[in-house]
C-alpha cells in the first residue's frame, strides 16, 4: 500500500469527527425542514389505516 | 397443497428447476467430498431439495391461481416464517438452557463429541440470532413492506427462495457445528459454502425489497422500511468482508480466514458489534416502528426523531466495534475512537427508546390490559437499558473489569431476551391473528403467562450474571496486603456456581414462556374463531380519537 | 428477476446509497490503517510457523469451540501480566488465520500455556478435567484419544495457509503429512527432516503417550504446548520496558 501508516491514522482521527458533524447537520436539517412536516405526519398516521388490501 | 397451487405455473416450474439444481449440487458434494464432513452437508442439501421438489412436481400442472389474488397481500411466506420463528425459538432456547446447565454440571451430556459444550454453544447463538431473530425479521418484513407500500409482493417465488434459502443456511450452520464444521469466528461460524449461499439468498432479499418499494402506492417510504433496508444492506457488507477466506479445496468444508491476528480481530469485532447493530437492533427497530404504533393505535410520537435516530445509528455503530478489544494488542487510538463513538451512540439509541415509550403516552391503559403491547413496551425499556449499559461497558476502565467476564454475557442477554425477543414476540402476537384472519390469539391468558415468564426469566438471568461478572472481575484483580494476587482462577470458577444455577433457572423460565407461545400459535391456527369481516377492516385509530378527546394519562 | 419495467425508484436508490455511505465510513477508517501496521509494530524475525501437527491441533481447538471459554490475549493490565505472563503482542498472532483471541474466560487465558504443564497432565486433563482439577467445569474430550488424526488433507491445509500469507515453503507443504507423523514419533526416521524444516527447537514427543499411533490428542496437545512459544518477542519487549 502506498499510503503511509501515519497518513491513514491522521485521516482516521480527524475525518471521522468532521464527517460526524456534517452528517448530523444534514440529517437534522432534512428531518426538521418545514416543507416535509406534512409528509411525515401523513406517513406516521397512514399506517394506522388498516384497509388490508393493496391499492390497485 | 394450497401453498404450491397458489404459485403460478411458471413459478412452479422455476421452483422445480432451482430445487433440482440444488439437489444436483448436493449430490456432487455428497459423492465427491468423500472422507470430508462436507459430504454430509451435500447429502443433507440433496435430501431437503428432493423433499421439496416432490410436492412441487405433484402440483406442477395444477390450474393457474385465480386472478383474485392480486386483490390481497401475499402472506403465505410470512405465515410459514412465523411458524419457523417459533420453532427456532423453542429449539435454540432449549439448547441455550442445556449449555447453561453444562456450566453447572459439566457431565450432563451424552459424552459424544456433538454434545460437548463447545459445539452446542454456537448452535445456541446461531439458532437464536439467525434462526429465531432472522426468521422473525424476514416474516415481519414481508408483512410490513406490503402494508406500508400498499402493494402486493412483486412475485410469489422470490419470497419463498429467501425464506427457505435462509433456513437452509441456518440448518447448514447448526448441523455443521455438531459435525465439527466451523470457522471459529464468533457469530460468523458457518463455513465458506454456507456463507456463499447466504450471499445469494441475501441479494435476492435485497432485490425483492427494492422491487416492492419501486412499485409502492404510498409516496413516502415509511421509516420502518428504512430500518429493514439498513439491516439487509449492512448485514450483507459485514458478512462478505468478515467471511473472506480461502477454502482448503472445493471439496473440503474447511477454509482459512484471509486476515490474521490484529487485522482479523478488528474485522471480526467490527462484524460482531455491527451484527448487534444491524441484525439485532436496526431490523428490530423496523419491527417496532410498525407494530408498536399499530398495536397502540397511535402514530409514532416523533417521526422526525425516528429519522434522526436512524442516521445516527447507521453512521455511528460502525465505529464502535473496537471497544471489544480494549487493552489488547490493538493500537490504542483505535480503542479510543471506538470508546468515543460508543458514548455518542447513546444519543440516537435513547432517541429511539424514548420515541417508543412516548408513543404509548395516552395508551397506558392498553399497556395494562394487553400483554402483546406490554411485550413491546418492555422491549423498548430493555432497549434503553441495554444501550446505556453497552456505552458504559465501552469505557476503557469499566471494560478492564467487565471484559472476559459473565457481565458481557449478561449484557448480551439483557439485549437478546429483553429487547430482541420481547419485541419479536410482541410483533408476532400482533400479526398472527391478522395473518390467519382470526379474531384474536386463541388464548390471551397464555400470552399473559408467556409475558410474565419472559419478564421474570430475563430479570433472574440478567441479575445473576451481573453479579457473577462483577464478582469474577473483582476476584481476578484483588491483591493481598503483600501485593500478591488474592485469588486463583479456580477460586473464581467455584464462586460462580450459585450464579450459574440461577442463570440456568432464569433461562428455563424464558424457555417455558416460548413453549407457551408455540402452543398458543398451534391453538390459534387450528381452533381460534375466524375474524369477522367488519373486525378485520376496522381502522385502528381509536386510540388517536381517545387522545383527542381526553387528556393524556 | 429485476426486469426493466420496474421503475428504478429514485428515493429507494437514494436511501440505499445513503445507508452504504453512512455505514461504510467507520469500518474503513478504522480497519484500513491496520493493514499498514507492519510499519509501526514490533518485529519478530525469529518467529516460526506452526508445524503441520500443531496446525492440525489448532483446527481441533477451533472445531471443539475451545475459544468460547479460553482467551488467548493477555491485556496490558498488571493483574493479567502477573497471572498469565507478559501481555500479548500483535506480532504473536500474525500467523493466526483466524485469530483466537477469544472474548470470554470461563476458563483461564491460555496465551502462554505452552510448557506450563506436562504432556501427561494435558492428556489426563482433556480426558477428564476433574481427574486433575476436581472443581473444574470443563467438558471431557474422550474422543480425541480414540480418533486417528486426519493427515490426508494437511498438504492442502498448509498450501492454503501459504495462500493467505503464512510463509510455508514448498518443501514444508510437500512433506506436511510426514512431518505431522514424525513429530509424534521421536524414534521414527522423519525427525531429522522435520527439525531441519521447522528448527531444532521443535518439540518432538509422543504427546499422547502412545508413539505408534497418531491421534487427535497428539495434535491438540502439540498445539497447546506451543502456545506463546512461537517467538519470545513478548518477554523481550517486557524486559526492555522494565529496563527503561
Amino acid at each position: 500500500m502506498d499510503l503511509s501508516h501515519e497518513t491513514l491514522v491522521w485521516v482516521a482521527k480527524t475525518f471521522g469527527l468532521i464527517y460526524l458533524v456534517i452528517l448530523s447537520i444534514a440529517v437534522v436539517a432534512y428531518a426538521c425542514w418545514p416543507a416535509r412536516q406534512k409528509e411525515f405526519r401523513d406517513a406516521s398516521t397512514a399506517i394506522l389505516n388498516r384497509e388490508d388490501r393493496p391499492w390497485r | 397443497m394450497d401453498v404450491i397451487s397458489n404459485l403460478t405455473m411458471d413459478e412452479r416450474r422455476r421452483a422445480l428447476l432451482i430445487l433440482l439444481v440444488m439437489a444436483l449440487v448436493g449430490l456432487t458434494f455428497a459423492a465427491a467430498g468423500h472422507g470430508d464432513p462436507i459430504a454430509v452437508h451435500g447429502a443433507l442439501v440433496l435430501v431437503l431439495s428432493l423433499a421439496l421438489a416432490f410436492p412441487v412436481m405433484g402440483h406442477l400442472y395444477d390450474p393457474e391461481p385465480s386472478i383474485e389474488r392480486f386483490n390481497a397481500y401475499y402472506d403465505d411466506p410470512s405465515k410459514v416464517g412465523v411458524i419457523l420463528t417459533f420453532v427456532w425459538a423453542a429449539f435454540a432456547m432449549f439448547v441455550g438452557d442445556w449449555v447453561a446447565w453444562l456450566m453447572v454440571e459439566p457431565t450432563w451430556t451424552t459424552g459424544s463429541a456433538w454434545s460437548s459444550f463447545g459445539r452446542l454453544r454456537p448452535v445456541h447463538t446461531t439458532g437464536v440470532i439467525f434462526g429465531f431473530g432472522g426468521n422473525g425479521l424476514i416474516a415481519t418484513s414481508f408483512y410490513v413492506m406490503q402494508r406500508t407500500c400498499r402493494v402486493r409482493l412483486p412475485d410469489q417465488l422470490s419470497p419463498w427462495f429467501v425464506l427457505i434459502g435462509y433456513n437452509l443456511f441456518c440448518i447448514l450452520a447448526v448441523t455443521g457445528y455438531l459435525l465439527g464444521i466451523t470457522q471459529s469466528k464468533e457469530y460468523a461460524e458457518p463455513e465458506w459454502y454456507a456463507d456463499l449461499w447466504l450471499v445469494i439468498v441475501w441479494v435476492t432479499y435485497f432485490v425483492l425489497y427494492m422491487r416492492t418499494l419501486a412499485r409502492r402506492e404510498e409516496p413516502h417510504i415509511y421509516v420502518a422500511n428504512w430500518y429493514y433496508m439498513a439491516f439487509i444492506l449492512v448485514v450483507a457488507m459485514l458478512h462478505i468482508v468478515n467471511n473472506l477466506a480461502v477454502p482448503v479445496s472445493f471439496l473440503s468444508a474447511k477454509s482459512h480466514s484471509l486476515f490474521s491476528g490484529v487485522q482479523d480481530a478488528l474485522t471480526e469485532w467490527w462484524y460482531g458489534h455491527n451484527a448487534v447493530a444491524f441484525f439485532l437492533t436496526a431490523g428490530f427497530l423496523g419491527m417496532m416502528y410498525y407494530y408498536l404504533p399499530i398495536r397502540a393505535g397511535r402514530p409514532i410520537f416523533s417521526y422526525r426523531l425516528s429519522i434522526i435516530s436512524f442516521w445516527g445509528i447507521t453512521f455511528m455503530y460502525m465505529w464502535v466495534g473496537s471497544h471489544h478489544l480494549h487493552h489488547t494488542a490493538l493500537p490504542q487510538w483505535v480503542q479510543t475512537l471506538g470508546m468515543t463513538f460508543s458514548l455518542v451512540l447513546l444519543v440516537p439509541s435513547w432517541g429511539s427508546a424514548a420515541n417508543a415509550l412516548l408513543t404509548l403516552n395516552g395508551a397506558w391503559h392498553k399497556v395494562r390490559d394487553d400483554a402483546t403491547l406490554r411485550f413491546m413496551m418492555i422491549a423498548a425499556v430493555f432497549y434503553g437499558l441495554t444501550t446505556f449499559e453497552g456505552s458504559f461497558m465501552a469505557i476503557r476502565s469499566v471494560n478492564a473489569l467487565s471484559h472476559y467476564t459473565d457481565w458481557t454475557v449478561g449484557h448480551v442477554h439483557a439485549g437478546a431476551l429483553g429487547w430482541v425477543a420481547m419485541i419479536t414476540f410482541g410483533a408476532l402476537y400482533a400479526s398472527i391473528p391478522w395473518l390467519w384472519k382470526r379474531e384474536r390469539m386463541y388464548s390471551p391468558a397464555l400470552v399473559e403467562v408467556h409475558f410474565w415468564l419472559a419478564l421474570s426469566g430475563t430479570a433472574v438471568y440478567v441479575f445473576a450474571l451481573w453479579n457473577a461478572g462483577i464478582i469474577q472481575g473483582l476476584m481476578w484483580r484483588t491483591y493481598t496486603e503483600n501485593g500478591n494476587l488474592a485469588y486463583t482462577f479456580l477460586d473464581s470458577v467455584v464462586a460462580m456456581r450459585p450464579y450459574y444455577i440461577a442463570r440456568a433457572l432464569g433461562g428455563l423460565l424464558y424457555l417455558l414462556g416460548a413453549l407457551a407461545g408455540c402452543l398458543n400459535l398451534y391453538l390459534t391456527i387450528r381452533f381460534a374463531a375466524p375474524a369477522t369481516e367488519a373486525a378485520s377492516r376496522k381502522p385502528l385509530r381509536d386510540g388517536l380519537d381517545d387522545a383527542a378527546t381526553q387528556p393524556a394519562e | 428477476m429485476f426486469t426493466l419495467h420496474y421503475r428504478l425508484e429514485r428515493r429507494a436508490i437514494g436511501m440505499t446509497l445513503g445507508i452504504i455511505a453512512a455505514a461504510s465510513i467507520g469500518g474503513f477508517v478504522e480497519i484500513a490503517p491496520l493493514f499498514t501496521i507492519d510499519q509501526t509494530v514490533e518485529a519478530a524475525p525469529d518467529m516460526r510457523v506452526y508445524t503441520p501437527l500443531e496446525l492440525a491441533g489448532r483446527n481441533i481447538y477451533m472445531r471443539e469451540g475451545c475459544y468460547a471459554c479460553h482467551s488467548q490475549m493477555i491485556r496490558t493490565l498488571r493483574d493479567e501480566v502477573e497471572r498469565y505472563g507478559p501481555y500479548s503482542l500483535a506480532v504473536e498472532s500474525k500467523y493466526d488465520h483466524p485469530m483466537l483471541w477469544g472474548s470470554k474466560r470461563t476458563g483461564p487465558d491460555i496465551a502462554r500455556l505452552g510448557g506450563k504443564y506436562s504432556d501427561e497432565w494435558h492428556v489426563r486433563h482433556l480426558l477428564d478435567p476433574r481427574d486433575v482439577v476436581p472443581v473444574s467445569i470443563m467438558p471431557s474430550y474422550g474422543w480425541l484419544m480414540e480418533n486417528d488424526l486426519r493427515i490426508d488433507d494437511l498438504r492442502d491445509q498448509l498450501a492454503t495457509q501459504r495462500a493467505v500469507g503464512v510463509p510455508y515453503t514448498p518443501d514444508m507443504i510437500r512433506h506436511a503429512a510426514d512431518d505431522a507423523y514424525a513429530q509424534a514419533n521421536p524414534d521414527g526416521s522423519g525427525v531429522k527432516d522435520l527439525t531441519a524444516r521447522y528448527g531444532e527447537a521443535t518439540t518432538v514427543r509422543a504427546f499422547d503417550g502412545t508413539p505408534g499411533r497418531l491421534t487427535e490428542m497428539d495434535s491438540l496437545v502439540a498445539y497447546l504446548q506451543i502456545l506463546g512459544r512461537l517467538t519470545d518477542a513478548a518477554s523481550r519487549d517486557t524486559l526492555a520496558k522494565d529496563l527503561e
